[in-house]
């Protein structure tokens, strides 16, 4: 009993000698030559990247494309090469974000700078004492308020902009559009005249009401599409079997956009939640804990970032990464736990699907 | 099966339809009697499945749409003053062209889906989806999962749920709007079965465009036509076994035999 040969399990990949090792001179070369540039001319390394090795690794891109497939093989090495390098630029500024604000976030981290408050903290306190406690505690209350009045407002808004036949509804479709290009300091400043007109004392509510202009449009839109993207076949579905419009909507249309709503809720609460100059204006800051949101001073994290970056103080300027870094935490940990929930469900159908198609 | 509603008689007297200011439909009269299957044939756009849904009043979701004329059920006025559109399509179920299933309920919840839908309590949950599903015929097929989502199904599958989703309602007249044109021949035949099944409790109507399935499940065909920008009506109107053996108008006799459409 002999065996055959192993085929190829992939024929359409395979690639010669030749052409190997034209790849890899395209993928070098490139490079070689604008790190001898820059060591020869002195040329400013940003300058070369764009002006020198994007035309270069163009050039032997489009050169093997060319050897391996004439005209067509360039537009497709071309638009390779394009596409990878603004990716990696794009990816390598996010991460460079990311690594800034954990290199010099880390050294304020311990579990005592999220649990303590800043009460007994001075200037030149060692970051060992006072903490971010209280303007964690301060953001949640102040954000959680913000979304629990948006979010019924915004879904509220998304149903209307789908379900109605009304004429009203493109009217309402370009407003909320425009409120989502309002400055944030717009909205602060807003609340706060209303708030001197009327009398009122600076509190996390008026922070939250500085917010949910801001939180609004987010919600709203991102909710429209998901419910825009639940098929009609659905809703007649349920109207043919004799289902009020209610039940159809409660029944049916909401639970199949379920994952969609989910996503605008957290893209709204991640539009609001590093949001400084509204609670600046609004929010009288503190050093103490405090649950009260309508009334007195409390904390949040874009604040006491604000606050403490400005100092001249080393240990001030640490806690103020260290709360940039705390506050980009609690967003993954938001995000992370949403997404993990909304989708338990989702998951579990996935496999059985796979198996009853084979 | 006499815990079953009685089948009914459905007819339409003088139906016309537009969307906005376009006539779509003009005049169709058409009797639908009791346990008889009738199916609506004709070529595309001539206004069948426009027709079929003026019947448990799902036409007037479309926004734009137009009615005259008036539709009986057993001898009452569906569009009057005594109906609304929710209890007339709970006594008249409808069957889709494309399976839509509800895709985040189980298939047990999906046969439920009417009852629930419709503001009923559920006693005896499980026999009512015993029984639908095997009035539909996917009983066998999907006993053991019953609890599975029911987008897992096949296409097939599929719109076997929705009839059966649709027989759980016990509904008196059963629309099926191009039924088996999404499937395959295997899943087609079962689905004419049931039909065949179905008919000794209720009132059918079909629309299809496949000649031989009209043939094989109906009892009485109405062919419908529109001619270049006019509206579509009924052209032809009998036994099934006229219309394809002796149609009267050569226009049907000319798309019985696949001369056009």
């Amino acid at each position: 009993m002999s065996f055959a040969p192993r085929p190829a399990v992939q024929p359409w990949a395979r690639v010669n000698t030749a052409r190997r090792i034209q790849i890899l001179l395209a993928s070098v070369l490139p490079l070689a030559a604008t790190v001898l540039i820059i060591i020869l001319t002195g040329l400013d390394k940003n300058m070369a990247l764009l002006g020198v090795f994007l035309p270069l690794q163009l050039i032997a891109a489009a050169v093997v494309g060319f050897n391996a497939f004439g005209k067509r093989g360039v537009g497709d090495a071309a638009l390779i090469v394009l596409v990878i390098f603004f990716a990696t630029f794009v990816l390598v500024l996010l991460a460079s974000v990311v690594v800034s604000l954990v290199s010099q976030g880390a050294q304020a981290m311990s579990w005592g700078f999220f649990t303590t408050n800043n009460r007994y903290v001075s200037n030149t306190t060692s970051l060992e004492y006072g903490g971010v406690g209280h303007a964690i505690i301060g953001t949640l209350l102040v954000v959680g308020l913000t979304t629990v009045v948006t979010v019924p407002l915004g879904i509220a808004m998304a149903i209307y902009l789908t379900q109605s036949q009304s004429k009203t509804k493109g009217v309402i479709r370009t407003l909320t559009q425009a409120i989502s290009g309002l400055p944030s300091v717009v909205a602060g400043l807003f609340i706060l005249s209303i708030a001197i007109t009327l009398d009122w004392q600076k509190s996390g509510l008026l922070g939250s009401m500085a917010l949910l202009p801001l939180m609004l449009p987010t919600v709203a839109r991102v909710a429209e599409e998901a419910l825009r993207l639940v098929p009609v076949d659905l809703r007649y579905a349920a109207l043919a079997l004799g289902a009020p419009n209610y039940r159809a909507f409660f029944q049916v249309i909401l639970p199949a956009a379920k994952s969609g709503l989910v996503t605008a809720i957290l893209l709204g609460v991640a539009r609001i939640i590093g949001e400084t100059a509204p609670l600046i204006l609004t929010v009288p800051i503190s050093n103490g804990t405090s649950w009260d949101l309508f009334s007195g001073e409390i904390m949040t994290l874009p604040a006491y970032v604000y606050n403490y970056l400005g100092s001249a103080f080393v240990p001030s300027q640490n806690r103020a990464w260290g709360a940039a870094l705390v506050l980009m935490i609690l967003v993954a940990i938001l995000f992370g736990t949403t997404r993990i929930l909304s989708r338990s469900k989702s998951l579990k159908s996935k496999p059985t699907k796979e198996k009853a198609s084979k | 099966m006499n815990s079953l509603t009685k089948a009914s008689t459905l007819s339409s007297e003088n139906i016309s339809v537009w969307f906005g200011q376009r006539q779509v439909l003009s005049d169709v009269n058409l009797v639908f009697p009791a346990n008889k299957v009738t199916a609506l044939i004709g070529p595309s756009g001539c206004g069948k499945s426009t027709f079929i849904r003026t019947l448990n009043r799902m036409h007037e979701l479309i926004p734009g749409a137009g009615l005259a004329g008036s539709v009986f059920l057993d001898g009452e006025d569906i569009y009057g003053e005594d109906f609304d559109a929710v209890s007339v399509r709970i006594k008249i179920g409808m069957v889709f062209q494309k399976p839509n299933p509800f895709p985040t309920m189980t298939i047990r919840d999906n046969i439920l889906s009417g009852l629930r839908l419709s503001g009923r309590k559920i006693e005896n949950g499980d026999e009512v989806a015993e029984t639908s599903l095997r009035r539909a015929s996917i009983w066998n097929e999907v006993k053991d999962r019953l609890n599975d989502q029911a987008i897992s199904l096949s296409g097939g599958q599929q719109q076997r749920l929705c009839i059966a989703r649709s027989l759980a309602m016990n509904p008196q007249v059963l629309l099926m709007d191009e039924p088996c044109s999404a499937l395959d021949p295997g899943s087609t035949r079962r689905i004419e079965e049931t039909i065949k099944e179905l008919s000794s409790s209720m009132t059918i109507v079909i629309v299809t465009h496949n000649m031989q399935q009209a043939q094989r499940v109906s009892d009485q065909t109405a062919f419908f036509l529109a001619d270049d920008n006019t509206p579509g009506g009924v052209v032809e109107f009998g036994s099934t076994e006229q219309i394809f053996n002796g149609p009267i108008d050569q226009r049907t006799n000319d798309y019985v035999n696949g001369h056009f459409g």
